[in-house]
């Protein structure tokens, strides 16, 4: 494939293409079958490339060796979209950020002595040659793989990196460790200050803008958030004049912290018509290239999750965490179709004496089509109108953006200015279908006078004749809009979402219309009557209840695991898991421990719970250690020798965007009073993980076992959840099948709701359930697992479409 | 500390905008960096005299606020393109030549945001 560019676009084979891509994280959406229907998915909806972040840490345990089988086969990904009809955009770091953990670094890397991470310490750039061979490394392993698909379009080094200085010897030496490879596609790095960065090392110059990164915040009381995004074309003339203008991360989503306000209201905060603004106002300056970050939601399964982020990476996506469409896909397809529909990859600023308080109005001449688009948004919280130097008035409701065409020649007729919306367009040579958006308040003007209200019912038609060639003009509502679907030359109406393969999915019994230029409007009847409706939550039954931490008890053998020489932190001793086992013997003298350990950690001296904390805490993007003191005295020390257990769960590291990747985790510090020198030995993962042997005397880690069945057909799609609504314990790690599938932590109240991927799920399921419950809420161990056994869990099936192949 | 590159922060800095004001001085800024909030001055240091929120103003879309007046639940809209005037008073600060300006002020996404220029003073208009 041959991949070129000049000021206005990309060039694939010779053909100028607007790139309308969407990011998916294949580590979060784990299995070949899962991407293929996201991908599917993304088609539908309009985009033509898939944007993918490789992350190293997910394929690498150790130096020199890479995992891409089962699960990590990136082959069967990067085929997957390619089967799809995607693009790819490929952005293998090394650093990816993402939210993943330790920004996607290898756990080895960071614990390697003259290895800098990223090159710098801080904000100071600090050249580290050892991690530069390390790099190649993680090149050598991916690229090869990359360069096997010649859907790869563009190829990104490194992500959101600056220095004081900015030196660039780093970005070049990754720009040319990309070409020796192999690499023969544009290179761009994605500059999170859009302040032209690295514009110079790179072939096109890409930024990435989140106007919303608050959910505190309204934006829509904070319209002065579209600044930069209002000013883009600007920015990107300014660093790099002869390469497209590339938003390499355009926000449809944001991700949600441990401490923040949950997916519900950030979805509902963006609503439509946050999308609707950015997609709109990146085509009004220029932009050819988008990607919508992120297109389809994730799990943070295993142990994926930087410390900032909870289980679900959902990100208020189109698609969303289950793989289920959501409003914003439908507002992102009509975008999509309005694209396929005109090519607007050869536009130039136009100038337009305009002014209207909150109003943002800009006009483009378009090259290509010999017309003009006019851009209208309204940022006041109340209906608009626009009154237009042409005399065309235009009522905007809140927060509304419409692109408008002007001096619009079609086949049968020329629209002089319309502010109702284009929807989708079919044509042949003769004749052409426009599908518009129907709305009371908008009117398309004729270039013969004709005003024409949109205000029409499904389907409505009308028809223009030019010199023997043909336009008509059907309308839709937004409803059928939502419900309709273009499959190259036909659009088939009135389905949930239609497939490229030609796949019709129905949630119920459904008349279907199809129609093309051809054989015009056709009907179907199809009958979903694999289920009648979706049913309701079931509530599980435990069938087993089983203390599961013998490395409490008294007594317990931990002579095989390893001594730790020098520091404690999970780092210094290689061990990367959530969870981090500390054992020593302590002597009845000390009257003090003071130590310092990340996150969530208890201690136990002789099999009795003695602090039981999160030390979790972040401000201003910034880890606020700290470092706790406990008293002891012969109550505690009951014996000579006392046995110490010290159990940590660690979140994630850092992600590396404002802090550090290797800040430590695990037992990070730990000083007696007196000074007493502690022989540690430490393993990782629960017990249950690591041995049949894990049954304890002990209640405070308990695993509850569910069995359930899940009827899984070729032809229908489900998502399927576990609600933790209703459930008393604190904390909770998740397994389904044996994979760890979700983190629950009730304080937070950030998630309650586990999507059982369907990777793992299987027409027979075990789930197991491991919660660590402090000692205040244990009253007896008797009467404990007696209560547990009646915690609830429901077992829910978010949504079902049987799929009309 | 929050990973924005120095020489981006010190292009706020209106170069030769240092004045002596009253008995302390004054300068300005300029967002253009992107459209934000700043929810905190924490000081302003010219050469070795450090002055405290109480003693800062920030004029700035027609409107003043005193550095204690600023915080998280009170920030003040920072405009891409937006000037502002901050001024320092109560202590003598400003040297013959070169003076060191620094100004630590917060953003709730990225936190600390320290700002460190050198200017010579300008006459006062």
């Amino acid at each position: 494939m041959d991949i070129s560019f000049d000021k206005y676009s990309l060039i694939i084979d010779g053909k100028r293409i607007f790139i309308k891509s969407g990011a998916f994280h294949y580590f979060r959406t784990p299995g070949e079958k899962m991407a293929r229907d996201r991908f599917l998915k993304m088609k539908a909806g309009g985009y033509n490339t898939v944007d993918m972040y490789f992350n190293w840490n997910y394929h690498s345990e150790a130096p020199g060796q890479y995992d891409f089988s089962g699960i990590k086969d990136v082959r069967k990904v990067l085929k997957a979209a390619k089967d799809a009809g995607l693009f790819v955009i490929a952005r293998p770091g090394p650093f990816i950020n993402a939210e993943v953990n330790a920004g996607g670094l290898p756990f080895w890397l960071l614990r390697m002595e003259d290895v800098i991470p990223r090159n710098r310490i801080g904000t100071e750039y600090k050249y580290s040659p050892k991690y530069m061979e390390y790099i190649g490394e993680w090149y050598d392993n991916i690229i090869p793989i990359i360069r096997e698909f010649d859907n790869v379009i563009l190829f990104q080094i490194e992500n959101e990196y600056a220095t004081d200085t900015m030196e660039e010897d780093y970005m070049r030496q990754l720009y040319n460790m990309a070409r020796e490879r192999g690499i023969t596609c544009p290179i761009f790095h994605n500059d999170a200050y859009f302040a032209g960065l690295w514009a110079d090392c790179v072939d096109i110059y890409a930024l990435d803008l989140y106007p919303y990164i608050n959910p505190n915040q309204n934006w829509k009381q904070d319209n002065f958030c579209f600044d930069t995004l209002d000013n883009v074309e600007e920015i990107f003339r300014g660093a790099k004049e002869d390469s497209p203008p590339f938003i390499a991360e355009m926000q449809s989503g944001w991700f949600d912290k441990w401490d923040g306000m949950g997916y519900k209201h950030i979805r509902s905060a963006l609503g439509d018509e946050h999308i609707n603004i950015m997609t709109k106002t990146a085509l009004s300056q220029g932009v050819t290239l988008f990607n919508h970050y992120m297109a389809v939601g994730g799990t943070n399964w295993a142990d994926l999750a930087c410390d900032e982020v909870y289980t679900s990476y959902e990100f208020a996506a189109p698609i969303d965490e289950f793989g289920v469409m959501q409003s914003n896909f439908f507002k992102s397809k009509e975008l999509n179709y309005f694209l396929d529909s005109f090519d607007f990859t050869k536009t130039e600023p136009k100038d337009f004496d305009f002014f209207q308080e909150n109003i943002y109005a800009k006009l483009r001449a378009d090259l290509t089509n010999d017309c003009d688009w006019l851009f209208l948004r309204n940022m006041n919280s109340q209906h608009s109108e626009v009154k237009l130097p042409n005399g065309k008035n235009v009522l905007l409701r809140p927060y509304e953006m419409k692109i408008c065409p002007i001096n619009l020649r079609l086949k049968g007729c020329e629209i002089e200015f319309s502010d109702a919306e284009i929807f989708a367009r079919l044509q042949n040579n003769n004749e052409e279908v426009l599908f518009i958006l129907s709305d009371k308040n908008s009117n398309i003007y004729l270039k013969d006078g004709k005003a024409i209200s949109a205000d029409k019912k499904d389907f409505e038609r009308l028809s223009f004749e030019t010199d023997g060639k043909k336009t008509e003009f059907v309308f839709l509502t937004k409803q059928m809009a939502d419900k309709t679907w273009l499959l190259g030359d036909k659009i088939i109406f009135n389905a949930d979402y239609v497939l490229p393969n030609g796949a019709i999915a129905l949630e119920k019994n459904q008349e279907v219309a199809y129609f093309d230029l051809k054989h015009k409007f056709s009907k179907k009847n199809f009958i979903v009557n694999e289920f009648k409706s979706i049913k309701k939550p079931e509530l599980l039954k435990i069938s087993a209840v089983d203390f599961c931490s013998p490395e409490i008890d008294a007594d317990y053998d931990y002579s095989r695991w390893s001594k730790i020489a020098g520091k404690t932190d999970s780092l210094s001793c290689e061990l990367y898991d959530e969870f981090v086992w500390y054992k020593a013997k302590i002597p009845q003298t000390l009257t003090e421990i003071t130590l310092s350990a990340r996150h969530l950690f208890a201690i136990y001296i002789n099999g009795k719970e003695v602090l039981n904390r999160n030390s979790y805490k972040i401000e201003k993007l910034q880890e606020v250690p700290e470092t706790i003191s406990i008293p002891l005295d012969k109550k505690v020390l009951t014996k000579k020798v006392n046995e110490l257990t010290i159990l940590v769960q660690n979140l994630g590291f850092d992600k590396g965007f404002s802090g550090d990747t290797n800040n430590p985790r695990g037992l990070v510090e730990f000083e007696t009073t007196p000074e007493t020198e502690i022989e540690f030995y430490t393993c990782q993962k629960l017990a249950p993980e690591r041995t049949k042997n894990y049954k304890s005397e002990n209640p405070y880690l308990t695993k509850l076992t569910v069995n359930f069945d899940c009827e899984l057909k070729e032809n229908v799609f489900l998502a399927k959840y576990i609600s933790f609504e209703d459930f008393n314990c604190r904390r909770a790690t998740i397994f389904l099948n044996g994979v760890k599938i979700g983190r629950y932590i009730k304080r937070t109240h950030v998630q309650d709701k586990f999507y059982l991927i369907n990777e793992f799920l299987k027409p027979h399921n075990t789930l197991d359930i491991i919660v660590w419950e402090k000692d205040r809420n244990i009253k007896s161990s008797w009467g404990f697992k007696s209560d547990i056994k009646n915690v609830k869990i429901l077992l829910a099936t978010f949504k079902m479409y049987q799929i009309f192949k | 500390m929050a990973i924005v590159p120095e020489f981006l922060i010190k292009r706020i800095y209106q170069k030769g905008s240092l004045q002596k004001f009253e008995t302390g001085a004054r300068l300005v800024l300029k967002n253009v960096l992107g459209p934000g909030l700043i929810s905190g001055f924490n000081y302003v240091k010219i050469n070795d005299v450090i002055f405290e929120p109480q003693d800062v103003r920030f004029i700035t879309n027609g409107r003043e606020y005193t550095g204690v007046d600023v915080n998280e639940e009170n920030p003040i809209v920072f405009r891409l393109g937006q000037f502002g005037t901050l001024i320092m008073s109560g202590k003598d600060c400003i040297c013959d030549g070169v003076n060191t300006i620094e100004i630590e002020a917060m953003n709730p996404e990225a936190g600390k945001v320290r700002l460190s220029v050198q200017d010579t003073a300008a006459e006062p208009a």
